[in-house]
């Protein structure tokens, strides 16, 4: 699984069209307008990078912090 | 978690379902349903294994729900659903009988308490083919629950090629958990004010449908799949914009609905799975909500902006879109049925995507997805593989070709609208549509001859000078002479300066004269205009110089302010007509009507215009030579120019009514009778009037026409009912010469409401939104007229006639009048009027123009500048509202104070709102929306009264939680109550009282003080209805008098006052009333009542009476208490025999058993013929305030029951010897025809002693009867007790 952090954070500024930097660690995605769309096709695109990883749990998290986490869990268990 | 029945409450998004579905709990409609049709060597081991493993995962399937405590609750069964198989390839038609079983199971309400509130099927339709079933109720998971599910059982299925199968579901508890610490946060009540905000000032909800939009038991759907290349200018345009796709098609789709909604505000529902970030968001549970997104799309902006804009509102409420819209309704106070959130729903369903089974093909079939209000809009895909677009809609708004055509409409729109540069320019309707509305219903062209009205009328009058052409009063004109009459007046007018473009006045009272005068002014080449006599001399005179009138034709005393009368008297008898000089384009009359701004507009109508709408009556009616027709309207009203001059066209005859007879139906009546009146006119409230008086009754003449108001249906069959004659409703604006469209309400006419119906010759009607597009059937916009009948303009006004009569978008070079009416198109072509379109409101009924109140108030000089709106807020009934722009220390009591004397009192105010300056919407227009609603000051109420209506005061204040116990007055609604909150009042209610008032008596009398009577009343009825009903106290033996026929026994009240010294007294009434069963004999029956009544007297004398069938009861009572040792006293029968007088006559009918029911009730069956049904007899009892016509339904029910059934009883009854006295009393003047006589007892009494009371078997139970036995009952309980005691002592 090659999902690194930064590359996280950079497709989440991207499809939300802000600065990376503005995605603090507890910065609330769904404040920063993340909607279910846009959220649905990150997960699709990290997924495919995952391969074997469970990324669904994503989905309970709101913040940028949370998501790593998800990810990172992935990455123990791998 | 705990199983079993450790119960836990509801999350906030199961609360709101739980109550719609108690509310209703036979309705199937929270069922989800759906299933997956497999294709392929489906394994059903395999399948089943995944479908347990994947079961196991989700444990809100094994939710059962309940009321714990007045509250609802849930708990977890131990049981979960089981996946049932069922092999149906050796069925006939697998596939047909699969659906059939689906369907069936769908359209079944579960019980949710003792049920599984899933179910799953699969059915093996043989082949390689599969349908997996599933039904789950939305209580238990929304529909992303059910993807959730469906999904993990296809990647479990598959699990078994790939190797990979998934993490299960997290568990529920935390989505419990997480749901119950929402509603403590502080973010919850952020999202409360944020939607307060939102949707601040909220009026009425808007929808495409009229009526009442409340969930139905199913719904209508249509379908069908968007094509690639939508999706692609969907894709490339979201792009564009910057927008989801999901979001643009929301968006688009609130538009179109914006476009074919009524009068109100736009508001959509959209569902919000509400899941991502949260515990709930992988598991299958119910979470979703539901998002009032209040929408006014600015059409002017381009559309990658307005998307924009639009979206970001969108990401907006999603961020407090866990806040329920359940909740916000009661924070709201738009608790009442219409009072709704939003209207039609727009629901995206991006993920909703068949499920993959490995070595399957899977395809997804929606069932039913819960309720449906109004209308569903449902696009499921992704927009790259599928788009489908759903209409989903209420059979009870919507037919199926109303719901397709939505379909088939919304799917234009969007279409056009992702192609558009902005929404302003893309048509509401589909090309076809647009052809009908524009083209094919105003196909109306026909020829009409190049003349004049004078030319015409001259005509006749050259054709047939003998036939009567005036009557007035003895008086009658032939055509001749009114020929000849007209000529000379025309002469002389002309030499006073009359001609074309020239106008002359009357002010004339109906009479020959007047028709002269009409004709001559033709003649002379003018115009004519009408003037009210009765006006002030200023205002005639005012009138006479804007119309620059050369001449006045009025009697001689008319005092017209300067100008003088040329009265029929100086008229000259003879005179050679002139020349009329005039073409079809010179003005024939000017008729003033009332204008808003106050001064009359005077309407000009040309020659063309008139002859059209007179030679279309004429020829559409086949009005005739042989018609007479009643000329009543006064001159100054429209109506009156087809009643002058129609009967010229048709050589008809014209009859006058008296001046003044118009306004008296029996006057009218009279002359229709005597002058063999064909053809008249009523304005609707006039006809009503008509209808009413007795004169009316069972006219006849040809024909009958309305307009004026709106005819309505109930008009109709009244008028039907009444008068034999055809009955036309006509609509027009005196601004397009009288009417433009026409309908005939016949006898058969069933259409509700009753249309104005379809355009005249030559008349174009065309119904369009504020933008000047037309707009879809059944959608209401203004009316504007098209045609040859449209006026000149208004006189002397060319700014109004540039506003009022506008360029044709549809006909270069034509014209448009704007009605300012509103109305819609029916799917035949035929106009319904739906109201005014301007400011005029209604208050109490009365019309009132808000500007006339703006006028007087700032004529008062207190204020700057005023605005006066009618509101209803919080549904209560409209009030005006002046709001006033004032300086900071402006008092309201002198403003009002010198209103009240400047204008009628319900036009005065009743608040006064001052303002400094003006809200104002972006386009610098005053913003009405946004004047705020008045501060009233709340009537403090009166405490309660009474025990019932203290608990119930406590009661409110619990369950809407107010600061303090609310007065007497205040209603449940009113006070923020809801149908949530009137379930929870019913459960409390129940808890406290005993008793259940139901639902319906809530909303029925939600004032405090009304329930409270209610309540009363329901606890007196079933009181009333007791085995033994107390009718007085007072010390000595009972008195117990039992029942007749029908059961009860209230009608022995007035017996048991009228006995001269009180003692106890119980009517003995029939167990069957309160639900026990009628015994199979008289005799189980009688021992029944022994037991009773030994039970209320277990010592001492026992008196018995009864009257009819409970004399024959008495007399087995007695048998029966004197073979227990009891002494029975008094044994009275009123009017009773025994049962071999019954036994040879036949079976009492239906018919008869209802009569006896009006006898109990105390009235004569024989004034009541029409009263031949069950369901008439219970109408007339309930509708007459007796005390029977007040008991529940079912109780009714078994009255009439009872009537029938003790008749059976006594024929099979087989009396015993009473060894004692019995005292019977006939009904003297009764029984003709029948030798029924105190002597049939004796056989079955030791002694009988006979009485006989001058009356009918009826008024046995009279107060005369009461008063004559009363004392007699009295004396001889009295000396049987003495006797008794007198025994006890020889003893």
């Amino acid at each position: 699984m090659s999902l690194t952090q930064e590359k996280m954070r950079a497709d989440i500024a991207e499809a939300l069209e802000i600065a990376p930097e503005e995605i603090t660690a507890e910065a609330n995605l769904f404040d920063l307008g993340l909607d279910s769309m846009r959220l649905m096709s990150l997960v699709m695109t990290w997924q495919d990078e995952a391969e074997d990883a469970d990324l669904s749990e994503i989905w309970e998290h709101q913040t940028f912090a949370g998501w790593w986490g998800v990810v990172a869990a992935q990455h123990a268990g791998a | 978690m705990a199983t079993g029945r450790a119960a836990f409450p509801l999350t906030e998004a199961q609360e709101g379902l739980w109550y719609a579905q108690a509310l209703d709990r036979a309705n199937p409609i929270f069922n989800c349903g759906q299933y997956i049709e497999l294709r392929g060597p489906l394994d059903v081991a395999r399948f089943h294994r995944a479908f347990d493993a994947a079961v196991a995962q989700s444990p809100a399937l094994r939710l059962r729900f309940g009321m714990e405590g007045g509250a609802p609750r849930q708990w977890l069964a131990d049981e979960a659903p089981l996946l049932e198989v069922v092999d149906l390839s050796g069925a006939d038609r697998p596939e047909h009988e699969a659906l059939a079983r689906m369907q069936a199971d769908s359209g079944r309400a579960v019980d949710l308490a003792a049920e599984q509130a899933g179910r799953f099927v699969l059915y093996l339709l043989g082949g390689d083919r599969a349908f997996w079933y599933e039904r789950i109720h939305h209580l238990a998971t929304d529909g992303f629950g059910i993807v959730l599910l469906t999904n993990r059982v296809g990647e479990l299925y598959s699990a078994d090629t790939t190797g990979k199968a998934p993490a299960p579901f997290k568990a529920l508890e935390p989505v419990l958990e997480e749901d119950a610490a929402y509603r403590q946060s502080d973010r919850r009540a952020a999202d409360a004010a944020f939607w307060q905000d939102e949707m601040r000032g909220l009026e009425t909800v808007a929808g495409p449908a009229e009526g009442r939009a409340v969930t139905s038991a199913r719904f209508d759907r249509a379908r069908l799949d968007l094509p690639p290349e939508f999706c692609e200018a969907l894709n490339s345009v979201s792009k564009a914009a910057g927008v989801g796709w999901p979001d643009a098609l929301t968006v688009l789709s609130a538009a179109y609905f914006s476009r074919v909604s009524g009068v109100g505000e736009r508001v959509y529902g959209l569902p919000f799975m509400a899941r991502m970030g949260t515990k709930a968001a992988r598991v299958p549970c119910m979470w979703m909500n539901v998002l009032p997104y209040r929408c006014e799309p600015d059409e002017d902006a381009p559309l990658s902006e307005l998307l924009k804009t639009e979206a970001q509102r969108l990401g907006a409420l999603r961020k407090h879109g866990r806040y329920r819209s359940e909740h916000l309704r009661r924070d709201l106070r738009r608790t009442a049925i219409d009072a709704r959130l939003y209207g039609p729903m727009i629901n995206v369903q991006p993920f909703d995507m068949p499920p993959r089974f490995a070595g399957l093909e899977a395809h997804l079939h929606i069932l039913g997805a819960g309720a449906v209000d109004d209308i569903t809009a449902t696009f499921r895909g992704d927009a790259i593989a599928s788009l489908s677009l759903e209409i989903d809609s209420n059979p009870a708004l919507y037919t199926a070709d109303e719901a397709r055509a939505h379909l088939d409409r919304l799917a234009a729109f969007l279409t056009a609208a992702l192609g558009a540069a902005r929404l302003a320019d893309v048509p509401t309707l589909t090309p076809a549509e647009e052809r009908w509305t524009v083209q094919e219903v105003n196909a109306t062209e026909h020829p009409i001859p190049e003349a004049t009205l004078t030319d015409l009328i001259c005509a006749q009058m050259r054709a047939t000078p003998e036939a009567p052409a005036v009557v007035y009063g003895d008086t009658t004109l032939s055509y001749g002479e009114l020929d000849r009459r007209s000529a000379a007046l025309a002469a002389a007018l002309r030499a006073q300066g009359a001609g074309p473009g020239k106008v002359v006045a009357t002010a004339l009272p109906r009479s020959e004269h007047l028709a002269v005068a009409l004709v001559a002014i033709l003649r002379a080449g003018a115009a004519y205009v009408p003037l009210d006599p009765e006006n002030p001399p200023a205002r005639l005179a005012a009138l006479l110089e804007r119309t620059g009138a050369v001449a006045l034709l009025a009697e001689a005393d008319l005092d017209a302010g300067g100008m003088a009368p040329f009265a029929p008297e100086a008229w000259p008898e003879t005179g050679e007509a002139p020349e009329p000089g005039t073409t079809p384009d010179d003005l024939a009359y000017i008729l003033f009507t009332s204008g808003s701004t106050g001064e009359p507009k005077g309407v000009m109508i040309e020659h063309r215009a008139i002859v059209n709408r007179l030679l279309w009556m004429r020829d559409h009616y086949g009005i005739g030579a042989q018609d007479v027709i009643l000329q009543k309207t006064p001159t100054t009203f429209d109506v009156s120019v087809w009643e002058l001059f129609l009967p010229y066209l048709c050589g008809a005859t014209l009859v006058f009514a008296e001046p003044g007879a118009h306004r008296d139906p029996s006057a009218i009546a009279r002359l229709v009778r005597r002058r063999g009146i064909t053809t008249m006119h009523f304005v609707p409230s006039m006809l009503s009037a008509f209808l009413e008086a007795p004169a009316s009754e069972g006219l006849a003449l040809t024909r009958v026409f309305c307009s004026g108001e709106a005819l309505t249906a109930e008009h109709r069959s009244r008028f039907h009912a009444r008068v034999k004659a055809q009955l036309h409703n006509l609509y027009g604006p005196t601004e397009a010469a009288v009417d433009v469209t026409y309908w005939d309400a016949a006898p058969e006419d069933d259409s509700l409401p009753l249309p104005i119906g379809f355009p005249v010759w030559n008349t174009r009607v065309m119904v369009l939104d504020a933008r000047m597009r037309p707009v879809p059937p059944g959608v209401h916009g203004q009316l504007y007229l098209g045609g040859l009948q449209l006026a000149r303009g208004y006189l002397g006004r060319p700014d109004l006639t540039e506003e009022r009569f506008i360029a044709d978008p549809f006909r270069p070079g034509e014209r448009l009048y704007a009605t300012g009416d509103v109305a819609y198109l029916r799917p035949d072509g035929a106009v319904v009027y739906a109201g005014r379109a301007d400011h005029q409101v209604k208050i109490r009924g009365m019309r009132i123009e808000p500007g006339e109140i703006e006028g007087a108030i700032k004529a008062t000089g207190q204020v700057r500048d005023a605005v006066v709106l009618a509101r209803a807020d919080g549904g209560a009934d409209p009030r005006l509202v002046a709001y006033v722009l004032t300086g900071p220390d402006f008092d309201t009591a002198p403003l009002l104070a010198e209103l009240a004397t400047a204008l009628p009192s319900h036009m005065v105010p009743s608040a006064v709102v001052a303002l400094e300056s003006w809200p104002m919407t972006s386009s610098g227009k005053l913003d009405r929306k946004a004047l705020p609603a008045p501060v009233l000051e709340m009537p403090k109420g009166t405490p309660p009264v009474g025990p019932v209506e203290a608990r119930l005061a406590a009661l409110y204040r619990e369950v809407l939680h107010l600061p303090q116990t609310p007065g007497r007055e205040a209603d449940f609604f009113d006070l923020g109550g809801d149908s949530l909150t009137a379930l929870t009042l019913s459960f409390r209610i129940e808890a406290i009282f005993g008793q259940d008032p139901g639902l319906g008596q809530i909303f029925e009398t939600p004032g405090l003080a009304q329930l409270a009577r209610a309540l009363e009343m329901a606890d007196t009825a079933r009181a009333g209805l007791s085995p033994l009903l107390p009718l007085a106290e007072g010390e000595g033996a009972p008195l117990f008098i039992l029942h007749p026929a029908g059961g009860l026994g209230w009608g022995y009240r007035r017996l048991a006052r009228a006995l001269s010294a009180p003692r106890p007294v119980y009517a003995v009434q029939s167990p069957l009333l309160t639900g026990e069963a009628l015994p199979g004999s008289l005799r189980t029956l009688a021992v029944d009542y022994a037991d009773r009544i030994e039970a209320q007297a277990p010592q001492g004398m026992i008196h018995l009476a009864g009257w009819s069938v409970g004399g024959i009861l008495a007399q087995e009572i007695a048998v029966e208490l004197a073979a227990r040792g009891r002494v029975p006293g008094l044994v009275a029968m009123l009017d009773s025999y025994p049962a071999e007088c019954w036994r040879a006559e036949p079976e009492l009918s239906d018919a008869e058993a209802l009569r006896a029911l009006l006898v109990i009730a105390g009235h004569d069956p024989d004034s009541h013929p029409e009263l031949d049904s069950r369901a008439a007899v219970v109408g007339f009892l309930k509708q007459g305030g007796t005390p029977l016509g007040s008991l529940p339904d079912a109780v009714l029910d078994g009255v009439v029951q009872l009537v029938t059934g003790t008749n059976r009883l006594i024929r099979n009854h087989e009396h015993r010897r009473y060894g004692g006295t019995l005292t019977h009393v006939r009904a003297a003047r009764d029984h003709a025809g029948r030798d029924l006589h105190a002597g049939l007892w004796d056989s079955h009494a030791a002694r009988v002693e006979a009485l006989d009371l001058p009356l009918l078997h009826p008024e046995m139970v009279s107060q005369v009867a009461a008063d004559a036995l009363g004392p007699e009952f009295s004396a001889r309980m009295a000396q049987a007790e003495a006797e008794g005691r007198r025994q006890r002592r020889s003893a």
